[in-house]
């Protein structure tokens, strides 16, 4: 188990580099989808099994596909162009990302409890227990959260259709 | 299997840092999109972790994940809309030439 927590690990890790690295913006979209089947492999790992089908379905499934379609509508699969410079010549990004991950790190190394915790053998939760409290304890967070989306999908459909509306 | 918390935490933390670094150094919107994605994913790992290690007794981490990966869903879905908009209007993704809003 522990070599399958490393394997997926380094899957993750490298995934997310290339996304952000890479030049070809369809080569960034497809290691963003080799990250997501990453996490998606850690929820299984970590017995969430419901959480690691979402993810699939919903990461791989809906938002990869939605940048692949931005991507080809906006025509600049090249991404950045010009010389390469590293970080994008930004060096204040580098440094404000290095100085919270070395705060995050310092946080969790400082905690003892944190290297100690061993898992408990937590059973795998159930699809019906998950939809059980749905609808029970979560129903107006489910509720505001329906309305959440059909408000997004709406808007983002008028956003993107706005010339086509002042046509008219 | 004998992984403690704290390694969730750690990759947890270095894939923040690898999304935030991509969203606040790269140019194309695009990929600043990918790497606010790549930072909710670390968040949410974190919540599902804490409830494998029993820090939650309740469903409650897993509630906040799934939320949480619906706002993603949202978010991303008016992000790329607003991408394809912005390009059409300047005819570019590049976040660092659109300045009209810039005092």
């Amino acid at each position: 188990m522990d070599t399958i927590f490393w394997i997926l690990s380094a899957i993750t890790v490298i995934g997310a580099v290339l996304a952000i690295s890479l030049r070809n913006l369809i080569h960034c979209v497809l290691s963003l989808i080799l990250f997501f089947l990453g996490i998606a492999g850690h929820y299984f790992l970590l017995r969430a099994d419901f959480l690691g089908a979402v993810q699939i379905l919903i990461y791989i499934g809906a938002v990869a596909v939605l940048m692949l379609f931005a991507i080809m509508l906006t025509r600049h699969v090249t991404g950045d162009e010009g010389p390469r410079e590293v970080l994008g010549g930004k060096w204040w990004a580098g440094m404000g990302t290095a100085i919270i991950i070395a705060g995050l790190l310092w946080a969790i190394v400082r905690k003892d409890a944190l290297a100690q915790a061993l898992p408990t053998g937590v059973a795998a939760t159930s699809v019906a227990e998950i939809g059980k409290v749905l609808v029970t304890d979560w129903v107006v967070p489910f509720e505001a959260m329906a309305v959440l989306l059909t408000a997004a999908l709406i808007g983002a459909v008028v956003i993107a259709l706005e010339e086509i509306i002042r046509k008219r | 299997m004998s992984i403690p918390l704290g390694h969730y935490l750690m990759l947890s933390a270095f894939l923040f840092a690898i999304g935030l670094c991509g969203a606040l150094s790269r140019k194309n919107a695009i990929i600043v999109l990918i790497g606010i994605e790549i930072m909710f994913n670390a968040g949410i790992l974190n919540l599902v972790a804490f409830w494998h290690y029993k820090y939650f007794t309740t469903l409650t981490a897993q509630m906040f994940a799934i939320f949480a990966i619906s706002i993603a869903a949202a978010e991303s879905a008016v992000g790329l809309a607003l991408v394809i908009a912005i390009y059409r209007f300047y005819r570019s993704v590049d976040v660092d030439e659109i300045t009209s809003l810039k005092g």
